[in-house]
């Protein structure tokens, strides 16, 4: 008998046909779709997350994990409802303009993709009303914005008055991050969280969309 | 397809060398030298009796001129190979050659706690604990007793030691005893423990360190451990300490052929106590005073090397000396001292590197710092891999595959192989704000937290019951004879 269990550690294992396997046996067995979104494969990328804060799993393994999950979402999309088949949320992501360094920027973008996330990538060298019309294109939750180099930090403060010019600040959460990035110049500039790495971005997100 | 590819080799490892073979040939003439005209003084009858009937001078009772030949023909039947075993015969130190072991010291007299940082008188408890966090950490190959254990009659606390040594870890033993006596209930403890005279022998889970005076004045104990354990075919280390400046002139050279003298005359007495008695040398050159303070260094960087590469053109296998610091405190210069001179005894190839997570120049010794020595030998350890060039390691088709645009991150191959690079334990490399949301410690306070962790949580294989018991017997027989 599958059992949910079984499902969460398919997950960490990052077995992405046992998964399947699993899902439709859960299916079968008269457990709905929603249900085994949440107390199998979300529940299971939980763990991953809490796994790769202790530093048990590493990056790569974190990485087959969420590949893995959504050979699982595939088979219960069609089978949400549509209520039911929304995102955990809407996120706009991008390295800020004039930096085209994105290692850190993907890594986020997996990683939320791995949390239930639908993320839109901007890809690098992207100009404030780039960000902009995304936010109101895709009706975003989230902003990320990236900058290795401290010459190009700046650009995130711009891309943060943009918003407020364009009036939809408010509509979104802020997340900034990149090497140079601190805590204290993601206050001075007025972004509402900075991320130190991937994975504290991904749970400052959960914490966004959940409130 | 054809896979031809000529004039290929490849290095395994990195490699150091300090004196060059003509340079060892000097010094090993100068020791055949000092051994022919000044000779050696014994101070123990059976010694100089085993010299004079192969052809040794004696003069004035007891000094012994040993011609070079006597020496030559030792080399013959003096084993380049020395093994240990853990208390279960797993043959797991093959000593010789390059290849390195680590272990820790022995008796020192007083602990840096790392409950309450103070320095202390080491005490037997102390010994114990030592034992079991040697039994887990994974860079320690052998143990020594580490203390010397105040709360124990003085006159037995190197059988208190040994069975201390023996019950709480499973790993390979040097053991250090005080008197001639000692030594001999040590390997009465080691026999009952491995199962018998013949089993010890076959499968030795413990060699003992012998000290001698210095290079040309033996004393009685240090030969009649010599004797014994040369009889009984067991290994033991054979360590004059002759001082720079003090009982051998200040120069290295002079030191070193001194010293090496002194070793030399052992190696030929084992020899012909019995041929094959497996007989380790000292892996350092050039012990000094520090006339400054008259401390005996420790972790002096001009006596490291030279005597690995003297033993290694001898073909002798060493008892070298790494991972100690003067420093008083687990600090700065004890954390540098211990990493160089691991460093060094590890690029150099000594093979029984002992004094791991000594300070105070031997004095003390500190649990926190051995586990630390661990992790900078688990650096050391990957450090001295050597790098695979190959089409496998290449991976061009992979390269070509990826393309300038992709990543590897998330692909199949990365995934495979990135374990095989090295993390470290107890050194961070958190990001600022993730290294201050595990509390922000320094490496000395992280230390002692796996310190507390591995106490509270390892519990070494225990000696079973009836064994235990055998060898206590030999500690309270010597207790009844005082």
């Amino acid at each position: 008998m599958a059992n949910f269990e079984d499902l969460t550690e398919a997950i960490v294992e990052g077995n992405e046909d046992k998964i399947k396997l699993l899902v439709l046996e859960l299916l079968n067995a008269g457990s709905t779709a929603k249900e085994i979104m949440d107390g199998g494969l979300i529940a299971g990328m939980n763990i991953v997350g809490d796994k790769m804060e202790t530093e048990e799993m590493f990056i790569p393994e974190v990485l087959r994990s969420a590949k893995a999950m959504s050979g699982g979402v595939e088979i219960l999309k069609p089978k949400l409802t549509e209520e039911e088949n929304v995102a955990s949320g809407i996120m706009i992501l991008g390295t800020v303009q004039g930096d085209l360094h994105d290692i850190g920027k993907n890594l986020v973008r997996m990683l939320m993709e791995g949390a239930g996330f639908s993320v839109i990538d901007l890809g690098t060298d992207v100009a404030p009303e780039a960000f902009v019309d995304a936010i109101k294109e895709h009706n975003a939750d989230i902003v990320g914005m990236s900058a290795l180099l401290t010459t190009t930090m700046p650009k995130m403060k711009e891309t943060l008055e943009e918003m407020k010019k364009a009036g939809v600040r408010d509509q979104v959460k802020v997340l900034v991050g990149g090497a140079p990035v601190t805590e204290d110049y993601a206050k001075e500039i007025g972004a509402d969280g900075y991320g130190y790495d991937a994975g504290s971005a991904v749970r400052m997100a959960k914490e966004y969309v959940s409130n | 397809m054809t896979d031809i590819f000529s004039n290929q080799w490849a290095l395994n490892s990195p490699f150091a060398k300090k004196l060059s073979d003509s340079q060892c040939q000097k010094l090993y003439w100068a020791c055949l030298e000092i051994l022919e005209r000044t000779g050696v003084q014994l101070f123990a009858q059976e010694a100089i009796d085993l010299l004079e009937k192969a052809g040794a001078h004696v003069t004035d009772g007891n000094r012994v001129r040993i011609p070079a030949g006597l020496v030559e023909k030792a080399f013959a039947t003096a084993p380049k190979k020395i093994t240990l075993c853990d208390r279960n015969a797993n043959r797991v130190i093959q000593a010789g050659g390059h290849r390195s072991y680590f272990g820790t010291g022995s008796d020192c007299l007083n602990i840096r706690d790392h409950r309450t940082g103070e320095r202390r008188r080491a005490v037997l408890k102390d010994i114990e604990e030592g034992m079991i966090l040697c039994d887990y950490l994974e860079h320690i190959n052998f143990v020594m007793s580490m203390f010397l254990p105040s709360d124990v009659h003085q006159e037995n606390l190197d059988r208190y030691e040994m069975e201390a040594m023996l019950n709480f870890t499973t790993k390979p033993i040097i053991y250090v005893t005080t008197e001639f006596s000692g030594c001999v209930d040590a390997v009465k403890m080691a026999e009952i423990v491995a199962g018998g005279e013949k089993a010890l022998a076959q499968n030795p889970l413990a060699a003992c360190y012998i000290n001698v005076t210095t290079g040309l004045r033996h004393n009685r104990e240090a030969l009649e451990k010599l004797l014994f354990l040369s009889e009984k075919g067991l290994p033991f280390t054979y360590i004059p300490s002759a001082q720079g400046g003090v009982t051998a002139p200040i120069t290295i050279a002079s030191t070193m052929a001194i010293n090496n003298a002194g070793v030399l005359a052992g190696l030929v007495i084992s020899q012909l106590k019995r041929e094959g008695a497996p007989f380790i040398m000292p892996g350092w050159g050039g012990n000094m005073l520090d006339m400054r303070t008259t401390i005996q260094p420790y972790s002096d960087p001009e006596k490291r090397g030279q005597a690995i590469d003297f033993a290694h053109f001898l073909g002798i296998p060493t008892f070298a000396l790494a991972g100690c610091s003067e420093s008083k405190l687990v600090d700065e210069q004890a954390a540098a001292e211990a990493a160089l001179t691991l460093f060094t005894d590890a690029i150099f190839g000594g093979n029984f590197v002992h004094d791991v997570g000594y300070l105070e120049s031997g004095l003390c010794g500190s649990l926190p710092q051995l586990a630390i020595c661990n992790e900078i030998l688990s650096w050391i350890e990957a450090f001295m891999k050597g790098v695979e060039i190959n089409d496998k390691t290449l991976c061009l088709d992979l390269i070509d595959e990826i393309g300038p645009e992709g990543q590897y991150l998330d692909c199949q191959h990365t995934l495979d192989h990135f374990r095989e690079r090295w993390y470290p334990n107890l050194f961070d490399r958190s990001s600022f704000d993730g290294w201050q949301a595990k509390g922000g410690k320094s490496l000395g306070e992280r230390a002692v937290d796996e310190v507390n962790r591995i106490l509270e949580e390892h519990k070494p294989e225990p000696l079973p019951k009836d064994i235990a018991k055998a060898v206590h017997k030999v500690v309270e027989d010597a207790e009844s004879k005082l």
